[in-house]
């Protein structure tokens, strides 16, 4: 199913995500059904924890990996309601949620993936996502509203 | 309509002889004093005449006949005195066109019959008969037709109210002949071109190839042409509902009638990547038409992987300009190294369909269709057309060589206006500028490969060489399911 080139392109995103400081995530292979993910806990400027987990698809990484908010879960809004109800989000910069209730972060969107970008870039994404959905659940104000750095550069 | 009276049979006569005169013998003059038809010498004054122009001669219905088809049924017409076919009868009959000439046949066809001499017993119910009488080759024009076994014949065509014009049509020798000044040569024919996104770009584009003598096309889009398509593609109002692979295919045809062209609806994803990559395998060179990135990146990764050039060419929202990127896998940048080099206005893609629109949103926010005018994407893909020509002859003797060492760039710009809100605003008019950027000019811009490009270059082992990694031992943490203490998502 994999080939050797993606194989060792995950190994590389493994080792890069410990050689950049983010020591916390590890891309994971399953050998039960031979596939693979990244995952691990991301802590907030303000302390808290939250896993988040990146599904590695068949053509990664020519496709773009989904990443999910796995803990806590159900993740709430201000309002007390749950955010994966939103579906696919602009103000909340989340797309489709998982079956089971989980957050999908917009990291990047389909029409701005390319194979250079690699998932230590995603991870950092995603602490921004958490650094924006604190101030929003400190405000109320929509989470769009504070992530002007995550601009689609890469 | 009579044909038998004896007068205007004269007429007719004198104006199919006319109609079929070699150049530079003699003219038709109607001489007033004789009250007749002569033939004088060309260049000669003859007072108290009214020249006769091959206008004044086009008054009868023109049949046209595919040589080729009848050379192939010649040895039917042999053996049975006769052959039916059929012919597109178009505007009330005045030209009647072999249907076999080509794949798109008018709404009233007419049953007919070539008919060799004494053969004609049995065709009573054709609307259409050309009967063959032999000449000898001395007296034979190029309106005439030569059998296979080298004899000449003159064809006359009869419907039930007139005589008809008939002429033999070589396709293929005729139109190489046409474009044999500037190509010089037949290697296209053996060119196999794969278009994948059939819109007005790759439609306009395939086209191109084809009057240019292209030989061979696959031809991939998911999509059927529909009401709203038609102000931009080359399909019209009488096509809509069809794929748009079928109906670009039906064009190239009516272009070049010898091509063999095979078509493939395919959305383009991991789903169809081994269709693709066998297309791909098989083709000279890949025009790639489609207007979103990922299915822009497939392509680039698998004609890097199969050593194929490619040519990708799109247009900016309305079409307001567009650019072109020339792939020279391993040689030039590829597409992934143009996404990562280039800011992002360079990828402001045109949305010209509902579809597309889905594709790129990434929100809940809907995003406006923003089609540009044919006449914008036009230019656009006629670069795309020249440059996969000059792609399929390279090193080849022809006078498009020349275009070898202008178009030395990967990548080039296209501006149809200074789009407000573009960092091509404030392009200065035509008239005051000869040095200065602006519209309609195309430029070729030069940049880097990326030699860490991870689709054409080093990346896996740039990164293991700064890292100190050994990419023989790929080994990640494992994982088995459920092992983790982290709950993880599921799909459907
Ligand atoms: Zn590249």
């Amino acid at each position: 199913m994999w080939t050797t080139e993606q194989r060792q392109r995950l190994y590389v995103e493994h080792e890069t995500l410990q050689r950049e400081g983010f020591t916390q995530f590890s891309v994971y292979h399953n050998k039960d059904n031979d596939t693979y993910y990244a995952s691990g806990y991301a802590t907030s400027n303000s302390g808290r924890r939250y896993g988040l987990y990146i599904t590695i698809p068949s053509n990664y990484p020519h496709a773009r990996p989904m990443m999910y908010v796995t803990d806590p879960l159900p993740l709430l809004m201000s309002d007390g309601r749950r955010l994966a109800a939103l579906g696919l989000s602009h103000y909340m910069h989340t797309l489709e949620p998982s079956s089971n209730g989980m957050v999908q972060i917009c990291h990047w969107r389909e029409a701005r993936w390319h194979s250079g970008i690699m998932l230590f870039k995603v991870f950092l994404k995603g602490h921004l996502w958490i650094e924006a959905y604190e101030q929003h659940l400190a405000t109320g104000r929509n989470l769009s509203e504070f992530v002007g750095t995550m601009a689609e550069t890469a | 309509m009579s044909t038998n009276d004896p007068q205007q049979q004269m007429i007719r006569d004198a104006m199919q002889a006319i109609a079929q005169r070699k150049p530079g013998k003699t003219k038709l003059v109607y001489d007033k004093t004789k009250r007749t038809i002569v033939a004088v010498a060309e260049g000669s004054q003859t007072p108290r005449a009214l020249n006769i122009t091959a206008d004044d001669a086009d008054m009868f219905a023109v049949a046209t006949v595919s040589s080729v088809w009848l050379r192939q049924n010649w040895p039917q017409l042999l053996a049975e005195g006769n052959v039916r076919c059929q012919f597109s009868s178009w505007d009330d009959g005045d030209a009647l066109t072999q249907c076999n000439l080509g794949p798109l046949p008018s709404a009233s066809v007419a049953q007919a019959a070539i008919i060799l001499a004494g053969g004609g017993a049995s065709v009573d119910d054709v609307t259409l008969r050309i009967d063959l009488k032999p000449i000898k080759e001395a007296e034979a024009t190029p309106s005439d037709f030569v059998a296979p076994d080298g004899t000449w014949y003159r064809a006359s065509g009869s419907n039930s109210e007139q005589s008809v014009s008939t002429i033999f049509a070589d396709v293929q020798p005729e139109l190489a002949t046409r474009r044999s000044g500037i190509l010089e040569t037949t290697i296209l024919a053996d060119k196999s071109v794969l278009l994948i996104g059939l819109g007005t770009g790759g439609a306009h584009a395939a086209l191109e190839l084809a009057k240019c003598g292209v030989g061979r096309f696959a031809l991939v889009d998911r999509d059927r042409l529909s009401v709203g398509n038609v102000v931009r593609h080359p399909g019209g109002i009488s096509q809509v509902g069809r794929f748009k692979v079928r109906v670009v295919r039906d064009l190239i045809l009516e272009k070049n009638p010898d091509a063999a062209v095979t078509t493939h609806v395919l959305d383009l994803n991991f789903a169809s990547k081994e269709e693709l990559k066998k297309l791909i395998a098989e083709s000279s060179i890949v025009v790639c038409g489609t207007d979103n990135r990922p299915s822009k990146l497939l392509v680039n990764q698998l004609c890097i992987e199969a050593n194929v050039s490619a040519i990708y060419g799109g247009a900016f929202r309305r079409a307001f300009g567009g650019q072109v990127l020339r792939v020279r896998p391993k040689v030039s940048p590829c597409h992934q190294c143009f996404v990562a080099a280039m800011p992002d206005e360079a990828s402001d893609v045109e949305i010209s369909s509902s579809s597309d629109a889905a594709d790129i949103a990434y929100s809940d926010l809907p995003v406006a269709v923003e089609p540009g005018l044919s006449l914008d994407v036009l230019p656009i893909a006629n670069m795309v057309a020249k440059l996969a020509l000059t792609e399929l002859l390279k090193d080849k003797p022809t006078t498009l060589r020349a275009l070898e060492r202008d178009y030395d760039a990967p990548w080039y710009l296209w501006l149809n206006r200074p789009e407000p809100a573009t960092p091509y605003s404030d392009w200065p008019p035509l008239s005051e500028s000869s040095d200065e950027m602006t519209i309609n000019r195309w430029y070729g811009i030069y940049f880097d490969r990326d030699s860490e490009c991870p689709v054409c270059g080093n990346f896996l082992s740039n990164i293991a060489a700064n890292y100190g990694l050994n990419l023989d031992n790929f080994s990640v943490p494992q994982s088995a399911a459920g092992a983790t203490s982290m709950p993880v998502p599921t799909e459907d």
